[in-house]
């Protein structure tokens, strides 16, 4: 069967030819015009002038467009209609979009949108949380509070207590390819777009709200981006946009590619974060209650900040049963560019939380940190004790009999922004006493057996003893080795996202040619949902066509996000395949007088009964039978039920796992360090494509590694981003990959009905990067009495402050 | 990128002909020229290409002399000078990555004589000299502070001249993201005495740190520089780096660099 | 004799080879190779991640040597010979290190691709057994997002029959 064969990635032969086609190598109509943004200069204040004459007049240039020029929605956001395209009176960040250059090439729409005269009253910008907070600068109405127990009353009674504070920094997507938006214009004002995004239907709800059409008069492709890692989910909006709002007025094709100094300037970023912690526990490491209050920089708009904060209220546990917690968040609203999606959307701050609380406890306790962590994991499945009977779970939400409220039509209903208070009253507490600070009853806890093999196969325990002697010894190079697990939810936390399409085509010689919503940005999905199909017809992945994403195949798609790709689409076009399966056994079977349960689908053939035929004779002869062999497919993911407000409920359909272990060398001398060694095992249920899910995890690691270490965003007082190019931004290059890298897969199925009882994998292993974090503490650690209380990200000069904060004289 | 006239003269006359006319500028390799006439920091009318000029390529040794065309790339420089001059190969062998090392040059680098740049401090440490169309300057002449040097306008570097030291070592702290040296350290020991170069860390560019050379001059060893530093008073404090973190860096990476030299 | 181009906007004509065959263009002095192999020779292979030197996705060989498009004026590669990604394939054979970046999974969103693949060329053309430092250092100028490395440093070790390395497709 071809799930679970570990394929290529879907294009990878046309990577490496050169063949493969991203946006701005789609071959163009001639007279394509290019366009460019001319940018805010300032962080805020409000617009006294706008001269564009310049503008205008340079060569090159076909028009030059102004918030007044739009001919409807002047509107970018992915729900909170808070983003302009174009600032009207005020500009909120340095680099926010002001006019619009249409000219006939890239480079003279660049120029010319550096020739806008704009004068402004400016204001200070707010910038920092505390600024925030002391302005009153949030959304929301005030901190949202999920609450388990008395976390208070647990600290105040605990033999133990510790707390502190952990600033952790943003991050830069770097996605290689940037933005770019590609729009035709057709015949009676429709709208063809190629974006690279991965939420083609909310670019085709914003176009069609920009050009005042119905989205049946937008068609949105996206064949593949050159990485998204959440910051193609809404931050491609103002390209595709501004493409077709040009298309239309000019009846030409338009272009837009950001370079990377704007991309890097105009679109947002990782949230950072400040979390601040206190924690009760007893003289073994047991925890008894935990506060954590999560300050959240949001930027200017609201975006997609609610979820994510929300998303690192829920993660704030990890893999730790909590019997007591209080998570305060606050979304602060700053002026800067507006913190978007990030790949782990929020999770891995909160997750990043608690993992400091376990490094710090046992730094206090001068216990192992593994058995710290263990004595404070979730129960496993089965593990007897207080558990309970799982509870039934609530009925997935059919329909909502009286309980519709009228939903604003310019709402995009398919992005996370979107709220939803589509029965909430079903969301509740699950029993079973293992469960989340958010009730939710952690049923398939895989942690403890993964700790016990990871120990194992990373030899841990001889080498943190080797780590140990090596620092005793005192020299300038140290030592760190650590471990920390993953517990990550999945599901989108905005319930109704979590439904997905797919459009399957059997043709009359056998071939197949499949679409579902779920976009491909490098991760493999498209190959992993071809295998399902191959699957379910028996034939090879090669004879599956895998299209482009089309919002006219497939409509009402979410984004291609919270890791739920595969899951999603994989049983939308598994619905699909059997749908088609079903009505070619049907026929075959009455034409050769079986059952349709006795025909068989397998390495290419058809069997009914002692008859054996290719699939091409099968469709043929379906096809002669004047039986549909076109399908669509559906699927909504079951058992979920959540309350964001209250914090209650089941935001997961489940949690997928793994653990890492890092080594790493400082010299403390100078604050350098390298990761020397990495060891993973990861949850990937069972597994449609090994090598893929290898190569996810890999990169997760690398990124999420990078993430806390060398990825500094500097922002000075005047909210101007300075980290604005790759020549000041530094992301993981080759020489830093762990030198010695060992990865591996868990074995074992999901214990929820997934597809093939697989598991998502694209955003958890991100914090797998956490132990390299830890490792570099640990390191530091061996400096001085004192815990280190490492910020992130542990650039060398903070590892070499830290190193003389423990008071080491160098 | 604006656009501008573009000759490519094939020797050196006709090329200091080229940059006699108004807004001329010498272009080398490119590698910091180009990127900063698209960011348009810079906006010449005329660009004079050094590129075709084969007198002014090439790595030749003679009598302990290295000399070094000013035109010649920083990856030919790394895989000719490696027996001659093996501190000065490396050098040229880190700088940026292969394809930087295969369009930079040595005379562009130190034309431009960017703070943070490598080769600077090799030129100051080994005391070369920097030979133009018009004359010969010593380095220690030569370097006037950030992105400035005695270069007359139009004047080219033909030719770079190192004395090949007994032992010499070159140590840098990259800017991880630009690999640009957030301190770099060119410690050189000569018949004369001992050369420490300090490039990145100064906001007046690359510098020798002569305490140290006095203290190794009697002493070469990393214990005669143990308690020695720079003051962080006067060096580069940016995103990448604070003062003090430079300073001691500075401390760190002459020690290593003499540790590498012995 | 000193070529100049007296009026700015005038084009000239270079003549490039570009992976065999020759092209003669008429180009502005200002046009950077990226754009005039992308857009006037239609070859899209070459990709253009960050335009300032720094990623390495432009990465092509110029006269054998990799070199970055987006930092390079065409009109200094008058008369030479330019290789892209194109080219590497044998009709429909892949060269040893294309097959060995499909055999490892050393492409995710396959942006970096073309350009690593050019550093990795030029590197075994000139040293067919690279040590593990030596591949660090020819790559250090490509960078991925997406794959963390390890896939593309096992691909190099296959590709030149290093460490025992074997596809782990199967």
């Amino acid at each position: 069967m071809s799930v679970s064969r570990a394929l290529p990635h879907d294009a990878a032969r046309l990577h490496v030819t050169g063949a493969a086609r991203y946006v701005d190598d789609i071959p163009v109509p001639a007279g394509c015009l290019h366009l460019a943004f001319g940018l805010s200069t300032i962080a805020r204040g409000a617009i006294r002038s706008m001269n564009l004459d310049e503008a205008r007049g340079a060569p090159g240039v076909v028009a030059v467009l102004s918030a007044a020029d739009l001919p409807f929605a002047n509107d970018v956001s992915p729900s909170a209609h808070d983003e302009p395209l174009l600032a009207t009176d005020r500009v909120h960040y340095l680099g926010q979009q002001l006019f619009l250059v249409v000219a006939e090439s890239h480079l003279a729409a660049r120029r010319a949108a550096r020739l806008g005269r704009v004068e402004y009253d400016e204001e200070d910008p707010v910038l920092t949380i505390e600024q925030a907070l002391a302005a009153g600068a949030r959304f929301e109405e005030g901190p949202r509070i999920y609450e388990k127990g008395d976390a208070r009353a647990a600290i105040a009674a605990a033999a133990r207590t510790i707390e502190g504070t952990i600033e952790i920094g943003g991050q830069e997507h770097f996605y290689l390819e940037g933005q770019a938006a590609l729009a035709l214009p057709q015949e009676g004002g429709d709208m063809v777009v190629h974006s690279s995004t991965q939420h083609p239907t909310e670019i085709q709800h914003k176009v069609a709200e920009a050009l005042g059409v119905p989205m049946h008069g937008v068609r949105v492709e996206t064949r593949r981006m050159g990485g998204g890692f959440g910051g193609k989910e809404s931050q491609g909006n103002a390209l595709a946009v501004a493409c077709a709002v040009a298309a239309r007025l000019t009846g030409r094709a338009c272009k837009m590619r950001y370079d990377r100094d704007d991309d890097m300037i105009v679109t947002g970023k990782r949230h950072d974060f400040r979390i601040a912690y206190r924690a009760g526990f007893d003289a073994d490491g047991r925890i008894g209650g935990v506060e954590f209050v999560q300050y959240a920089r949001c930027g200017w708009s609201q975006d997609l900040s609610l979820p994510v904060a929300d998303r690192a209220m829920l993660h704030a546990d990890n893999a730790y049963l909590l019997p007591a917690c209080r998570i305060e968040s606050h979304r602060l609203r700053t002026n800067t560019q507006s913190a978007t999606a990030f790949r782990g959307f929020g999770g891995p701050q909160g997750m990043l939380g608690i993992e400091r609380v376990m490094d710090h406890i046992a730094h206090e306790l001068g216990l192992d940190p593994v058995e710290l962590r263990r004595r404070n994991y979730y129960r496993a499945p089965g593990a007897g004790g207080l558990s309970a009977p799982r509870a039934a779970a609530p009925r997935p939400p059919e329909s909502f009999p009286g309980k519709m409220k009228h939903v604003d039509p310019a709402t995009d209903l398919t992005s996370r922004g979107a709220v939803s208070d589509l029965a909430p009253d079903r969301a509740r507490a699950e029993g079973g006493g293992n469960t989340t600070p958010y009730g939710q009853a952690v049923n398939d806890f895989e942690l403890h057996g993964i700790t016990d093999v990871l120990m194992r196969t990373s030899d841990y325990d001889n080498r943190c003893r080797a780590v140990g002697e090596w620092n005793a010894r005192g020299g300038p190079i140290r030592r760190g080795i650590a471990f920390s697990p993953v517990k990550f939810g999945i599901s989108f936390t905005l319930t109704h996202l979590n439904q997905a399409g797919a459009l399957v085509h059997v043709y009359q010689d056998g071939s197949v040619h499949l679409n579902h919503g779920g976009t491909e940005m490098g991760q493999g999905l498209f190959q992993k949902v071809a295998q399902v199909a191959a699957s379910r017809f028996g034939i090879e992945p090669g004879a599956v066509k895998i299209t482009a994403t089309d919002t006219a195949k497939v409509p009402n798609t979410s984004a291609t996000a919270a890791s739920s790709g595969s899951d999603l689409n994989g049983m939308a076009v598994k619905a699909a395949c059997d749908t088609i399966r079903g009505r070619m056994a049907e026929f075959l079977a009455e034409l050769h007088q079986t059952v349709a349960a006795e025909v068989r689908f397998h390495d290419g053939r058809v069997r009914v009964g002692s008859h054996d035929m290719s699939f091409a004779e099968a469709a043929e002869a379906a096809y002669l039978g004047r039986v549909s062999l076109s399908a669509t497919g559906y699927y909504r993911t079951p058992k979920l039920a959540w309350d964001r407000i209250r914090g209650v409920g089941r935001p997961f359909y489940y949690f997928a796992y793994g653990a890492a272990v890092s080594e790493v060398a400082v010299d403390i001398r100078s604050g350098e360090y390298r990761i020397l060694r990495a060891d993973i095992l990861h949850d990937a249920g069972a597994s449609l494509n090994p090598a893929l899910d290898i190569g996810q995890i890999e990169g997760g690691y690398v990124q999420g590694a990078g993430w806390l270490t060398t990825e500094e965003l500097v922002w000075d007082g005047k909210g101007r981003l300075r980290t604005q190019a790759p020549s000041t931004y530094k992301i993981p290059a080759c020489a830093d990959r762990p030198e010695v890298f060992n990865v591996a897969l868990w074995d074992g199925a999901n214990r929820e009905d997934t597809i093939y009882r697989s598991k998502a994998v694209g955003e958890p292993p991100l914090m797998l990067g956490i132990s390299a974090f830890l490792a570099l503490s640990h390191a530091i650690a061996s400096c001085g009495a004192r815990y280190p209380a490492l910020d992130a990200p542990a650039t060398p000069e903070a590892v070499w402050a830290a190193v003389r904060r423990l008071g080491h004289g160098i | 990128m604006y656009n501008f006239e573009f000759v490519k003269p094939s020797s050196i006359d006709e090329a200091v002909a080229a940059l006699g006319e108004d807004e001329a500028q010498a272009l080398g390799g490119g590698q910091t020229l180009i990127p900063t006439l698209k960011q348009r920091l810079a906006r010449p009318a005329r660009l004079v290409s050094l590129s075709g000029i084969a007198e002014m390529k090439g790595v030749g040794a003679e009598g302990g002399v290295l000399t070094i065309g000013g035109g010649t790339s920083h990856a030919t420089v790394a895989a000719e000078a490696a027996g001659s001059y093996p501190a000065l190969a490396a050098l040229a062998g880190n700088i940026g990555d292969p394809a930087v090392r295969n369009r930079g040059t040595i005379g562009g680098s130190l034309a431009n004589n960017d703070p943070s740049a490598c080769y600077p401090a090799a030129a100051l440490g080994s005391g070369a000299t920097i030979v133009t169309n018009a004359r010969e300057i010593a380095a220690d002449d030569f370097f006037k502070g950030m992105f400035t040097t005695a270069l007359e306008e139009g004047e080219i570097i033909t030719a770079v001249r190192f004395p090949v030291p007994q032992a010499a070592n070159y140590q840098k702290f990259e800017q991880p993201a630009s690999r640009f040296a957030l301190v770099g350290v060119f410690v050189a020991r000569g018949g004369d005495g001992v050369r420490v170069a300090v490039t990145g860390a100064s906001e007046e560019g690359v510098f020798r740190w002569s305490e140290a050379e006095a203290a190794l001059a009697s002493d070469f060893s990393t214990g005669a520089i143990e308690g020695l530093s720079v003051p962080a008073d006067g060096m580069i404090a940016d995103l990448h780096g604070s003062k003090a973190y430079r300073a001691h860096l500075v401390g760190v990476l002459t020690r290593r660099a003499v540790s590498a030299a012995s | 004799m000193i070529e100049a181009v007296k009026s700015r906007s005038r084009k000239r004509l270079i003549t490039l080879t570009v992976n065999g065959e020759e092209h003669e263009i008429a180009i502005r002095p200002n046009a950077m190779l990226v754009d005039v192999v992308r857009d006037q020779i239609g070859l899209t292979g070459t990709k253009s991640g960050c335009s300032s030197g720094s990623c390495g996705a432009c990465t092509l060989l110029i006269d054998g040597r990799p070199m970055l498009a987006c930092s390079t004026l065409a009109v200094e590669c008058d008369g030479k010979a330019i290789r892209t990604v194109e080219d590497l394939a044998d009709g429909e054979r892949l060269s040893p290190i294309q097959e060995a970046f499909l055999d490892q999974g050393a492409v995710q969103c396959g942006f970096c691709t073309p350009g690593m693949l050019m550093s990795v060329t030029a590197l075994i053309a000139s040293n067919p057994k690279p040590s593990h430092q030596e591949i660090k250092k020819a790559l250090e100028g490509n960078l991925c997002r997406c794959t963390g490395y390890n896939a593309i440093f096992n691909a190099v070790l296959q590709a030149t029959g290093q460490d025992g390395i074997k596809p782990i497709m199967f």
